[in-house]
């Protein structure tokens, strides 16, 4: 086995970074140059000199911090060169406009999955399968435990949990960019026939997902003064932070819920102080992130964004590909 | 088809926080199933002692050899998710289970009365055969439940009091009635849920049965703006709670944890069914020093309640005494509805009537709770305070006419405890909890200093509300200096107020101390670990207790 330091994708303190094109992944720290995979806030950091992302991320960044920032946009699959380098985007299948990076030099190639997930959503482009010799997975889900309802049952528990309810307001806590648009477009397809209303936060990027084609319900933007002691029987949308928020005071009579992929497991879904937990999640679980390995064809493999120690351990003693641990570099 | 519908009962339930809303459907439930079947689910919920088949270890290696499935990998689940009927119910999500659907409409009749116990008589690999067959012919939603009533951990929030509810709303019929009628052993048939939902009241049923207990509250100061003859004061004895029964000569003692315990205490059935009379009465079963005239500590107590067989020479070395306070029924007749002051009155006149009758062998084990008679309210405290002198933990305050009902009604009963002991002491391990604090460092050990080394001294899971259990676990893990297995040493940097109820000496601790009910009181981040508290401290505690 080679070196680490002859690796052509390394783990900093900064992040995953690319010594020969000197640019940074998903950096967490201020760099030049910083490669977006997508557009949630733990994968971007202000104060980097210039961007790379597909168009769709693009869009949906300057939608969230409201101010231009030197950003480059690619479409899917369209091949650029840095420093020799051949890099391009791929579909990865967790949110609108999140990619894969590929990376190729001298026939050796090098995939970062980015968050990832394999099940079908139609708010955003489906998971390509993409051959590579090294492979760097995400494993936020990395054990067995974790496998997902389908999105239908789930969107027909929420519609139930409504309707069933209309003495009271539902408020389901979901992440603004992506969980949101999901589940909207998952409930649409249910019977559900009640008013719905989204946080500002969620109605702005409803909007940008509008912008760029794709089709959501129409929701009623929430106003931060009005009085919603009367929304009986409707459901609202809101980020999980502000959850315990002076702002859920103005409601009356609530019942809360949670859409999140931890929300599959009963110990947690009891722990999270939630009434109720719908399990739904754009990140690849346990099987998922097994079959791509596989699928990908890749020879080596390394994880990060989760614990991976007994993904890693499983696959060793599976035998069946080479998984590499990145050495830490300051 | 019942695992089915008893596992959607479980689902709806788990997800209500309603209690009107459980009720409902539990009413429900009974009104569109089987007597049978009934009885079955009551046995469960209530989930008083529900036989275990297959230990949650078993259950996993099971798993582990059938689908040649790695047991580490298995217990790296169940570190997240602390339940190993839930884990094996999530991994067969994954295996290609279902092939043919033999148990699809399986009643729990059949399960729980025949291919469960079945289990427990089949070699090792006949049983990896049930099992398997089991599990591949039961549908995927319903294998939480199927694990769960293997390994005996079936557990739902629903209280013995709720199903008493639904019953009795069922059937119309008071509470008071089906709560008796729910109170001891239910063992699961036809029979025993028909009776249940009998509208006829039998007098004889009941004969072996104890009344709901009364249960204190806590002390409200707003009682003081009462005149103090209002109330009647007793010392508040740490045994355990009892009915002593005799109806028709039969005598059944039962705790408040509706156990019958004749077993262990074969001394007080004796001397009790000498008695001439038939009666009910309430009172607390202690083990006596009887050279001092003192209860022994509680965890002598312990060493007799769970006894299937107690020989004279236990009933000699821990000889108990049971302490009346309230008489209930006397020959037949229920004075719960007469006031406390009668009560008492017909209590005592009894009582020495019977300890004149048969002089000596009676009152080595009878023993009528004293009364106590402060003045003012500021001798309630004193009383209080002094209550230790006498092994007693503080005192019970009752409402001269408060009549006897079920559960923990306002305004008849208040304990009033000594303050708990306390030392401060320094977080030294931690361990992570099961079910519902899994994946968090919550079961704590604490040190006290001797000779500046940290001895521990106590272990604590109680105290902290869900924020502070998030912070420290965080710190935990920042801070873990060592592993062993499930336990981290952590940097002693953490000092927390621990409170007891009493402490002693103990050759078994390292500290030579035990302390009874630990629990934490406070996070003292204000205290650096050299403020924590010495075991001298805590022998001195002992000494002035």
């Amino acid at each position: 086995m080679r070196e680490d330091s002859s690796y052509l994708i390394k783990y900093t303190s900064s992040g995953l970074y690319c010594e020969l094109a000197d640019i940074w992944i998903d950096p967490i720290k201020p760099v030049k140059l910083a490669l977006i995979t997508h557009a949630h806030m733990d994968h971007f950091t202000y104060g980097c000199d210039e961007y790379i992302s597909t168009y769709e991320t693009a869009v949906i960044i300057k939608e969230r911090i409201g101010k231009e920032i030197n950003i480059k946009a690619y479409d899917y699959e369209k091949e650029f060169k840095i420093n020799g380098i051949k890099i391009s985007f791929h579909p990865s299948g967790h949110i609108l406009g999140s990619s894969q990076i590929k990376f190729n030099l001298a026939e050796e190639i090098w995939l970062i999955t980015g968050d990832f997930k394999r099940q079908k959503d139609e708010t955003c482009k489906e998971y390509e399968i993409v051959k590579t010799d090294f492979l760097i997975s995400e494993s936020t889900f990395g054990l067995p435990i974790f496998k997902w309802e389908k999105p239908q049952k789930t969107a027909f528990d929420i519609t139930n949990w409504v309707n069933s309810s209309q003495e009271k307001t539902s408020i389901l806590f979901c992440y603004s960019l992506g969980k949101a648009q999901r589940v909207l477009n998952e409930i649409s397809k249910t019977n559900f026939k009640h008013n719905i209303y989204t946080h500002s936060s969620i109605y702005r990027i409803n909007n940008c997902y509008k912008k760029l084609g794709i089709d959501l319900i129409d929701t009623k933007k929430l106003e931060q003064t009005k009085n919603n002691s009367d929304l009986k029987g409707s459901l609202i949308l809101i980020p999980p932070s502000l959850n315990k928020s002076n702002f859920l005071k103005t409601f009356k009579d609530i019942q809360t819920g949670f859409a999140s992929g931890w929300m599959s497991i009963r110990a947690l879904k009891k722990r999270s102080g939630y009434d109720k937990g719908f399990s739904i999640s754009d990140h690849a679980e346990w099987m998922a992130i097994l079959k791509t390995i596989k699928e990908s064809e890749a020879k080596n493999v390394f994880f990060y964004h989760g614990d991976s120690e007994d993904l890693k351990r499983y696959l060793k003693e599976k035998n069946s590909i080479n998984v590499l641990d990145f050495e830490y570099k300051k | 088809m019942s695992l089915k519908k008893f596992s959607e009962l479980f689902i709806d339930l788990d997800s209500c926080n309603s209690t009107n809303k459980k009720i409902r459907i539990l009413q429900h439930y009974f009104s569109s199933n089987e007597a049978l079947e009934n009885s079955w689910t009551i046995y469960l919920l209530t989930g008083k002692k529900n036989k275990r088949f297959i230990s949650g270890r078993s259950l996993k290696s099971l798993f582990s050899e059938i689908y040649e499935y790695p047991l580490w990998l298995i217990d790296s689940c169940y570190l997240k998710v602390g339940d190993s009927a839930e884990v094996i119910s999530l991994l067969l999500r994954n295996m290609n289970t279902e092939q043919n659907m033999k148990y699809q409409d399986v009643s729990l009749n059949e399960l729980l009365n025949k291919s469960f116990p079945e289990l427990s008589i089949l070699q090792e690999d006949d049983k990896k055969l049930r099992v398997k067959e089991i599990w591949e012919n039961i549908p995927k939603e319903n294998h939480l439940i199927t694990n769960k009533i293997l390994t005996g951990t079936f557990r739902v929030g629903v209280s013995i009091g709720l199903i008493t509810k639904s019953i009795a709303k069922l059937i119309n019929l008071d509470e008071a009635i089906i709560s008796h009628r729910l109170m001891g052993d239910f063992i699961p048939s036809e029979e025993s849920y028909k009776l249940l939902i009998d509208k006829k009241i039998n007098p004889s049923e009941l004969n072996y049965k104890p009344y709901p207990f009364l249960l204190a509250n806590t002390f409200e100061k707003k009682i003081i703006d009462k005149p103090i003859n209002t109330f009647q004061f007793e010392w508040k004895w740490d045994g355990i709670r009892i009915q002593l029964i005799k109806r028709s000569g039969i005598v059944s003692i039962w705790t408040r944890g509706q156990d019958l315990v004749n077993k262990a205490f074969p001394e007080l059935v004796e001397q009790s069914s000498s008695i001439k009379d038939n009666f009910v009465i309430d009172g607390e079963l202690l083990v006596w020093d009887f050279k001092e005239s003192l209860p022994l500590n509680f965890s002598l107590l312990q060493k007799r309640i769970n006894r299937k067989v107690t020989s004279r020479s236990i009933q000699k070395s821990l000889p108990i005494i049971f302490i009346a306070y309230d008489l209930l029924e006397i020959n037949g007749e229920d004075l719960r509805d007469s006031n406390l002051e009668i009560r008492r009155n017909i209590l005592e006149k009894h009582l020495y009537n019977w300890l004149n009758e048969r002089k000596g062998e009676l009152s080595n084990i009878f023993k009528i709770s004293d009364l106590i008679y402060p003045k003012k309210w500021e001798e309630v405290e004193t009383f209080k305070n002094n209550s230790r002198d006498n092994g007693t933990e503080g005192l019970v305050i009752k409402n001269k006419k408060s009549i006897y009902t079920p559960g923990r009604k306002k305004g008849l009963w208040w304990k009033y405890k000594v303050d708990p002991m306390q030392l401060d002491a320094v977080l030294i391990y931690a361990k992570g909890g099961s079910g519902i604090r899994a994946g968090l460092y919550t079961d704590y050990s604490f040190a006290l200093w001797k000779d500046g080394e940290l001895i521990k001294f106590a272990s604590a899971y109680s105290g902290l509300n869900n924020t502070e259990i998030k912070e420290l676990d965080r710190w935990i893990r920042k801070n873990t200096i060592d592993r062993f297995g499930p336990v981290r040493s952590v940097k002693p940097e953490m000092v927390f107020e621990i409170s007891f109820e009493n402490i002693q000496i103990s050759k078994r601790h390292k500290s030579g101390i035990a302390v009874r009910f630990p629990r934490i009181s406070k996070w003292r981040k204000d205290k650096l670990i050299k403020d924590a508290d010495t075991l001298e401290n805590a022998q001195k505690l002992m000494l002035n207790k």
